[in-house]
């Protein structure tokens, strides 16, 4: 019965294929370093569900946002463990993908014929740090509120242009409520389908090229 | 890379492949089990350490440390180092740098071999920035102040941190219990006649949100002045609520004060043999009635009351105005009502508080403390106790 199902779906979908071309492939060996690409998809995974959830309560507006985070962490159940996941993965996201980048500067993974899924990890580590500022400030709490009026300073800093960027980040001269809604916007709609696309570019590449290999001495 | 290069390389990962392993189950595996090692410190994380409660944004609150998230600090601790007028090399022109580095490293870097040995200037490099940057990520941890003082949190802890911020900014115009009358002593509002903010008529009409405003704001048509951050004055937010919530369950008889809380800030009763301390009894006499205008910056003839020192050895008239077993020390003159003269006749000590008296039992605490000559803890004061009744 399983069988027959299996052949139905397989004949329609492809899953044979799908199965030699993506599991059944041969890789080099390699060592536990080369886990920390795919624990960082994971976290992203994670970071993925638990903001989704979190979006249900969250209400990004100056008045609430601050009671929305308590409402979440006190009053709906299991609030507390989404919200801690969402906030120690992201801490963890950074730190996986930051030793991952430097496990493939090590050995050299970056030069032939990987240069564009090089390209491809290091605007997702950018990327990842824009989550990461973005998602700093919709608590809406001192720490938030203060990391950002710098942080958006910092941005401002820029000759010439400065005061434009400055302006655009915070819809004003001022933090408000523009600021909130758009790092909102940016951190749940805008970022996340960038990512997305960057990162199935990245996972494809990863596929067609295989795993870099460790290199000896002589290469 | 020349194409001999390229064929070189990949012929020695086809051998690499051939003795390597299936992406599944070999990699899947090892994959599986370190996510899932993550997720059960994410767990951990979130169930043990949590996430931090953080006060409500204040854009008003100026004197907060601002401070990023961690992988940032090392950016925001390097610009400590970049001079102001050049700030912009530190915030602009290195990071987007090292980005453009980061993005054509694969073209900057021509070399084909890949092992560390056969790298050793990019890998150095990369190792100093790499060790830069956890240098700057630890001194900048290392270096920000200590989190300021948690905000009272508990109601005792806000009523305690609203009682004494009444008696600091409040009472030498509005009186220990808000009772108004006529100031004396406060610079500009000279004679200025108060009206009661304790009565029902006051309390009654006025939410939290209003009493917090007019703090806040102040009411300068009034005279009263401006108390928050934001307008002038010092106080932020959090205190501004932990004064109004001091105020309500202390003068407003609909609500009652939790009655732990109700205990912390009450002035001890004396029986009849005790002897009273600085420690029990005089620091919170000192603090609802005096220290308002004996503090730093205030006109009191230079006489500070915020600690025992202080109150024993400070002042124009620190000689006179306590006096071991000496009822006629200035200070229990002044709060039975009379003012000091000099030898000229002019007063040099006017009556304390000078609003309203004290009352009577507060009074006699200051006596027997002045005739058992000051002592300054629950215990000394107790060794004096057993002594007298030998």
């Amino acid at each position: 019965m399983a069988q027959n199902v299996y052949d139905w779906l397989d004949e329609r979908l492809g899953l044979q294929a799908i199965y030699d071309a993506i599991l059944d492939r041969e890789v080099p060996k390699v060592n536990w370093w080369f886990t920390l690409g795919s624990a960082s998809l994971f976290l992203g995974l994670m970071q993925g569900i638990t903001g989704i959830l979190l979006s249900v309560y969250y209400v990004p507006t100056p008045d609430h946002a601050y009671d929305s985070i308590t409402y979440i962490m006190t009053g709906v159940k299991f609030g507390w463990l989404i919200l801690g996941i969402h906030h120690w993965g992201a801490s963890l996201l950074i730190l996986t993908a930051f030793i991952h980048m430097l496990r493939v500067f090590f050995y050299g993974a970056y030069k032939y014929p990987r240069e564009v899924t090089w390209i491809t990890g290091v605007m997702l580590l950018i990327g990842a740090l824009g989550m990461g500022f973005t998602g700093y400030l919709l608590p809406w709490n001192q720490r938030s509120y203060w990391a950002t009026t710098v942080g958006t300073e910092i941005a401002g800093s820029v000759p010439g242009i400065g005061n434009i960027i400055l302006r655009i980040l915070r819809g004003g001269t001022d933090l408000s409520a523009l600021t909130l809604s758009r790092f909102f916007s940016l951190h749940i709609w805008i970022f996340p389908a960038i990512l997305l696309a960057v990162v199935l570019t990245h996972l494809y590449l990863v596929i067609r090229l295989g795993i870099s290999n460790i290199p000896d001495e002589d290469s | 890379m020349k194409e001999e290069q390229k064929k070189a390389y990949k012929r020695k990962y086809e051998q690499a492949k051939r003795k390597g392993v299936k992406f599944w189950p070999d990699i899947i595996y090892k994959d599986l089990l370190v996510s899932f090692g993550i997720f059960i410190l994410l767990v951990g994380l979130a169930a043990f350490v949590g996430v931090a409660v953080e006060p409500k944004a204040d854009p008003s609150d100026a004197s907060y440390v601002p401070r990023p998230e961690w992988y940032f600090l090392f950016l925001f601790e390097f610009l400590k180092f970049v001079p102001g007028k050049i700030e912009w090399i530190g915030t602009f022109v290195l990071p987007v740098l090292v980005i453009l580095v980061l993005f054509a490293l694969p073209f900057l870097d021509r070399n084909p071999l890949r092992h560390w040995k056969n790298r050793l200037t990019g890998i150095s490099i990369m190792g100093v920035v790499v060790l830069g940057m956890v240098g700057l990520t630890v001194r900048s941890v290392l270096t920000t102040p200590k989190k300021e003082e948690a905000v009272a949190s508990t109601i005792q802890e806000k009523y305690a941190l609203g009682e004494d911020l009444y008696s600091v900014n409040c009472v030498e115009c509005h009186g220990p219990d808000g009772e108004g009358g006529v100031i004396a002593g406060v610079e500009g509002l000279e004679g200025v006649d108060l009206k009661s903010i304790s009565s029902r008529d006051e309390i009654y009409t006025r939410s939290d949100e209003t009493l917090a405003a007019i703090i806040d704001y102040g009411q300068q048509d009034q005279g009263m002045p401006p108390f928050g951050l934001a307008y002038g004055g010092e106080l932020k937010k959090s205190e501004i609520d932990a004064l109004v919530m001091y105020m309500r369950y202390t003068w407003d008889d609909r609500v009652e004060l939790p009655s732990d809380a109700a205990s912390a800030g009450a002035i001890p009763e004396l029986s009849a043999e005790e002897i009273p301390s600085y420690e029990v009894h005089i620091s919170r006499l000192a603090k609802r009635y005096c220290i308002s205008c004996h503090r730093p910056g205030k006109e009191n003839n230079n006489y500070l009351m915020g600690s025992y020192q202080e109150m024993l050895t400070s002042g124009d008239n620190a000689d006179h105005n306590l006096i071991p077993g000496d009822l006629d020390s200035y200070l229990i003159l002044a709060i039975n009502g009379q003012s000091i003269l000099d030898e000229n006749g002019e007063e040099i000590i006017q009556r304390m508080p000078p609003t309203k008296m004290m009352k009577e039992e507060y009074i006699h605490i200051f006596e027997v403390w002045v005739l058992n000559g000051m002592p300054e803890t629950a215990s000394d004061a107790e060794a004096l106790t057993v002594q007298g009744q030998e």
